[in-house]
């Protein structure tokens, strides 16, 4: 299985935002905010400092987009009913899952939402805690969102699109877990992912510059802990997980009536 | 609205029968819409590919592609077959399809029947419109001269009518922007010092050491450019940066010397001195190409490293340090001239140091150093000049003898000053043509008064920028997308590379007729308009592709727009060697000395802030260009303020943490109309703020961009005149913060 | 809309009004701003049954001032104008997140003409424009595809037009133009009494 990885090197990186635009372009992504007060982006860039860090004044940037995580804990909350997925590697061999709406590929390890399935409850977003999902609420029904790498570019012989409008060569794209692609060369370079102690979900994504820079960038921009994710959501999550076989049939009805039961003992307990 | 029947009622009823109210013989015939022939939805799912775009989100024009989906232009890319930008574009070229689609682009054009500055506007027809600005810039002319006309253009749509105003109509009074309030004091430095314009094309790709004063590169983008630098720095070049801001370059740097705002020529100076003196600098080359080393020599011995040091508020050592580096890499040494150099009203004499001390280290034409590209040749196009003489004549700049190294043009205080007076003669009419003067040109009220004095106000433009609330006609142009006008040329960036030439003519990506709106071309518009004056005979295009396709005739071999567009966009043609070329160094300049000022690079102290206030200088941010860019829903959301840097002990001391909102306020009182962010750092020196350009739109019609940060150049009203050339200098202003109400001293 | 065809010709007599109230919106010209005209819209107030926008309705703009009046709301409203254009007739401005032009939305229309065998004459056209809905419908309508006209109002063209009716009979100087959106209102809202 190989894994698809992207760096981001921050010696090249001069900041100019060209990455998140030409992905807004890409996408037609939304602008604004989503009604959890999240930035509608798939990718985006932070400017950090120039700020005082141990190892000297820094300036630099978070230029940022979905992990594609090894663990990723937006794919297990998702509470959407499975269905039986064929994926086709590039050798033309297949695997078969049971996926819910939003999955990690295991040919390519990108983390995919199929949109037509998605039922705009939000609960991968509040779970992602990189914020690098948001709700597009902009169509008749709210739909999750977030960086493909581009998969669908790529099966068309193209790049990602932030890769391809860079003008610094600062976004590497390729696959991790071949020993000589560029993105494995930046890794036994030093590339780090932005992990801490809580959160460790083998993120995809790796940032390589100066140690203050990296020092900035962590400091800032690594989260510290796991998104608390609305009780009732993950309770949904789990129960369709655990019993997805027995609510395959109840389907979004089903799901609906569980969520107004909530709903009600809710209220109840509040009166 | 209280209806009685229902519609289905009433479409039944005798009262609505064709007998009664004959709505069908009212109604002219519908041609909106055709038949479509049904194809199946499969072959309408992808895009096509649309080559020949030329950028100008910015001026470095980029070469670009437009992917069309179904007559909506989706995306814009790199042209992939470009030697320049390659398939990479900035966030702004990325952006400019939410320009096309705007909805609060000019539409028709548009008639002033309120006050200028609180216009009431009336659509009228183009025919209307340019009959009455003939009208009333004949008037001008009949009574004041050609000279009573002034045009402030700006971008490649311009050129066409700057030049009719100029050659045909014969006014000398022709305010570039880009000239007198931003690259003019550069080029004429360089011209007095090497004989050729700056430019921009240092090889920094291929040095050894990058040199920058002032370029914030990164936070100012232009692809190409940037290529060369990242190159050279992944080659290993050291690289300095002198700037009293920690920029996106200083981050990247080896050195970075917090300088003094004001004092570079000190600096400056004191290097070129500490190489004389120790014979540092590259005697070979100075010897074979300098002129009057040893008056210059002599005229700069004042400048110890100790008298800079004091002045620049920089370590000695550092200064040393600097000067150390530049030598033991020379002549592969990389002394970039800056863009954006009308600072203090002493640029011109920085420029010519710069210049001095890139022929010292004689990193002329040489590999790493100052290099000039040879690009293609092309046709030359033009109006005659039958006016040559009168505009002459009538120069603001020969009749004061003053600016006698002005570029181009004449410098806008000049103007400005001759309308508001009267004296030596009216100015009474102006033009202008994508630029913006209210936030280009320094002091806002005085420009106000000069629009408020003119008989008529002709304005054209995309947006409906700050200038065009003073319109008394308002013109619509097509934007960049939708035009043939500008041919962009030049060779591989970098020079190290095998040598090509390219020519890029800019073609449409979509079509500029729709149907709702009247937007035309800058040619166009111009010849109805020469027409109408009576200078009919002139006209030598009738069309923009035909003054493009005059243009690519001279190239050589010959080119046109057929064979561009079978070329994708992108003509390429083998280049030549753009190295071991050697230009004369004027270091000791007599001719500046016979027209009065200093032939030797000479500083200047300039005006220090009041108590209580600091330096306000100004920069970019990546994502805007000014006032048309600010209005770009993707551009806005990516940075919607300007924050203003203030130092980290200065804010403690002033109670200001980061993120607070502020107003600004000058030293002659003027107020900012609007708020901004507060971004404390460490990264600024406590005698200076900072803010990028391009924020803060004053005009609510661009609903975007409106009141969003704060406009730099509402605070700059005390320009500082450069001697030489009388371009603007704008960071001699000095501001506070309000907060609350309260207004808060900034320490030293 | 369920109009039951081919009664008294129904589907035409809207269209024919459509087309009118299209034509009506454009900037107004003595060309086609003629008592006729201004006799034909007093008509239509009248016989729907309209006392308040009767009322509203002035007379007849004979002289160049009262033109002018119309023609300054018309720019204001519609074109461009400081503070800002009122309600331009655009979908996509209403529809979709970042209010600019050719949004999605704007691209579901072109679909629908599509999909209904129609194109628009000019290929960059910008397809929700107020004009071009409106006379889609009216071509729809023509052809007897009521139900086809009564989908276009009801997925494209209504989710907007509320907006911009509601901007418009707002902001409005002018009462020429709060009767024209109301007209265009009454003519394309859904029929509550359905299928009575």
């Amino acid at each position: 299985m190989s894994q698809y990885g992207m760096i981001i090197d921050l010696n090249r990186c001069v900041g100019c935002h060209a990455c998140s635009v030409a992905c807004r372009a890409e996408w037609n992504v939304p602008i604004g905010k989503d009604s959890e007060d999240r930035v509608r982006r798939r990718s985006w860039v932070e400017r950090l400092g120039p700020t005082e860090t141990p190892k000297g004044l820094a300036y630099t940037y978070y230029p940022g987009l979905c992990n594609h995580c090894d663990k990723p804990s937006c794919v297990e909350v998702c509470p959407a009913d499975t269905v039986s997925m064929t994926f086709t590697g590039k050798d033309g061999t297949t695997k078969t899952m049971d996926v819910a709406a939003t999955w990690k590929d295991p040919f390519d390890g990108s983390v995919q939402i199929d949109k037509e399935r998605c039922i705009g409850c939000g609960a991968c977003a509040e779970a992602c805690p990189y914020t690098a999902r948001y709700m597009n609420e902009d169509g008749d029904e709210p739909k999750a969102d977030k960086c493909t790498f581009c998969v669908e570019r790529i099966a068309l012989g193209g790049e990602p699109a932030c890769v391809q409008t860079c003008l610094a060569g600062a976004r590497i794209f390729g696959d991790v877990s071949d020993p000589d692609s560029a993105v494995s060369a930046y890794i036994k370079k030093g590339a780090v992912r932005l992990e801490s102690a809580a959160v460790k979900l083998g993120p995809n994504v790796r940032y390589f510059g100066k140690e203050r820079d990296l020092y900035l960038l962590d400091k800032t921009s690594t989260p510290q802990e796991l998104a608390q994710i609305n009780q009732r959501r993950l309770l949904m999550a789990h129960l369709s997980k655990k019993t997805s076989r027995h609510l395959q049939g109840m389907g979004l009805l089903g799901m609906a009536a569980l969520w107004m039961k909530s709903k009600e003992q809710d209220s109840d307990r509040t009166e | 609205m209280a209806v009685k029947m229902t519609r289905r009622r009433f479409l039944q009823s005798t009262g609505c029968a064709a007998a009664v109210l004959p709505f069908a013989n009212l109604v002219k015939a519908d041609d909106s819409f055709v038949k479509y022939p049904y194809v199946s939805p499969g072959s309408m799912a992808g895009t096509q590919t649309v080559t020949g775009g030329i950028c100008e989100m910015c001026f470095w024009r980029c070469q670009v592609v437009g992917k069309v989906r179904d007559g909506k232009l989706v995306k814009l890319e790199g042209n992939p077959k470009s030697i320049d930008n390659g398939k990479s574009l900035c966030a702004r070229g990325n952006a400019g399809v939410k320009l096309l689609y705007d909805p609060d682009r000019l539409k028709y054009p548009l008639k002033n029947i309120g006050k200028r500055g609180a216009p009431k506007w009336k659509r009228i027809s183009w025919d209307e419109a340019l009959d009455e600005c003939a009208t009333r810039l004949k008037a001008t002319i009949d009574k004041y001269g050609p000279q009573g006309i002034t045009i402030f253009p700006h971008g490649s749509s311009a050129v066409y009518p700057m030049h009719f105003f100029e050659h045909v109509i014969g006014t000398p009074n022709n305010s570039e922007a880009s000239f007198f309030q931003c690259r003019g004091a550069r080029d004429l430095a360089y011209l007095a010092t090497l004989g050729v314009p700056a430019g921009e094309e240092v090889d920094m790709a291929n040095a050894k050491v990058i040199f920058l004063l002032g370029s914030h590169l990164g936070e100012n983008v232009h692809v190409s450019h940037l290529k060369r630098y990242l190159k050279g720095l992944e080659n290993g070049a050291k690289l300095i940066v002198v700037d009293p801001r920690f920029s996106a370059a200083a981050a990247k740097a080896d050195v970075w010397v917090k300088i003094k705002p004001g004092t570079d020529t000190a600096f400056l100076l004191a290097i070129m001195n500490y190489l004389a003196e120790n014979e540092k600098y590259n005697v070979e080359y100075v010897d074979d190409n300098g002129d009057g080393f040893d008056d210059f020599c002599e005229g700069i011995a004042h400048a110890s490293l100790s008298w800079a040091a004091k002045i620049c508020d920089v370590p000695e050592a550092q200064i040393k340090q600097v000067a150390d580096m530049l030598s033991a890499d020379m002549p592969h040494v990389a002394i970039h001239p800056g863009r954006h150099t009308s600072w203090y009203g002493n640029d011109f004499q920085r420029e010519r140091a710069m210049a001095c001390l890139t022929g010292m280290l004689g990193a002329i034409g040489t590999v790493g150093g100052f290099v000039r590209p040879i690009g293609p040749k092309l046709g030359r196009f033009s109006w005659p000049t039958p006016m040559k003489e009168h505009a002459e004549e009538y120069s603001l700049r020969k009749l004061a003898k003053v600016h006698k190294f002005s570029p181009p043009g004449t410098p806008t205080d000049l103007i400005r000053n001759a309308a508001l007076s009267g004296q030596p003669y009216p100015i009474k009419a102006m033009v202008t043509w994508g630029q913006n003067p209210i936030q280009t040109v320094p002091n806002q009220a005085q420009t106000i008064a000069m629009l408020e004095q003119m008989d008529f106000v002709l304005v054209c433009d995309v947006m409906p920028t700050d200038i065009t609330m003073y319109a008394d006609i308002l013109l619509p142009e097509v934007s960049y997308l939708e035009r043939y006008d500008y041919i962009k040329r030049g060779t591989q960036w970098d020079f190290a590379e095998e040598h090509q030439q390219y020519i890029a003519a800019r073609m449409p990506l979509v079509a500029p007729e729709t149907k709702d709106h009247e937007r035309k071309d800058s040619v166009w518009i111009t010849n109805e308009l020469a027409k109408r004056m009576g200078y009919g005979e002139h006209i030598k295009a009738k069309t923009a592709e035909e003054m493009v396709d005059i243009m690519l005739a001279g190239a050589k071999p010959p080119l046109s727009l057929k064979q561009l567009r079978a070329e994708d966009g992108i003509h390429l043609q083998e280049g030549e060697d753009p190295y071991d070329v050697e230009l004369d160094v004027v270091f000791y300049s007599e001719a500046l000395e016979e027209a009065g000022y200093p032939p030797v690079p000479t500083y200047t102290e300039v005006p220090q802030p009041p108590a209580g206030y600091a330096r306000l200088v100004y920069g970019r941010l990546p994502v805007h260009t000014f006032n048309r860019t600010q209005n770009n829903v993707w551009l806005h959301q990516e940075s919607t303020l300007n924050p203003v840097w203030l130092n980290e002990q200065s804010a403690k001391k002033m109670g200001l943490k980061d993120g607070d909102m502020v107003e600004l306020v000058n030293d002659q009182g003027v107020k900012s109309r609007t708020a901004t962010v507060v971004k404390v750092t460490p990264g600024i020196r406590s005698d200076t703020v900072y803010m990028a350009h391009g924020y803060g739109s004053m005009n609510p019609a661009l609903t975007v961009g409106v009141g969003a940060g704060v406009d730099d150049q509402s605070l700059i009203s005390n320009p500082s005149i450069d001697p030489e050339t009388g371009t603007h200098g704008m960071r001699n202003n000095f501001v506070r913060f309000i907060k609350d109400g309260k207004e808060l001293s900034i320490p030293a | 809309m369920a109009m039951e065809k081919p009664v008294d010709n129904a589907g035409t007599r809207l269209a024919e009004i459509l087309r009118f109230l299209a034509a009506a919106m454009e900037y107004p010209q003595r060309s086609w701003l003629t008592p006729p005209y201004w006799a034909a819209l007093e008509g239509l107030l009248h016989e729907i049954g309209s006392n308040s926008a009767d009322a509203m309705l002035p007379s007849y703009p004979a002289s160049p001032e009262q033109l002018e009046c119309l023609q300054v709301e018309h720019t204001r409203l519609f074109i461009n104008a400081v503070p800002h254009v009122i309600a331009p007739p655009y979908g996509s401005v209403y529809l979709d997140g970042d209010g600019m032009l050719y949004g999605a939305s704007a691209e579901r229309a072109k679909a629908f003409y599509r999909q209904e065998n129609f194109e628009l004459r000019g290929s960059h056209d910008i397809p929700d424009y107020l004009g071009h809905e409106l006379r889609f419908v009216a071509l729809l309508l023509e052809q007897g595809r009521e139900e086809a006209a009564e989908l276009f109002l009801r997925q494209c063209f209504r989710p907007w037009f509320g907006s911009f009716y509601q901007r418009v009979s707002r902001e409005s100087r002018h009462p020429y133009y709060v009767v024209l959106v109301s007209l265009i209102d009454f003519f394309t809202e859904e029929e509550e009494d359905h299928g009575s």
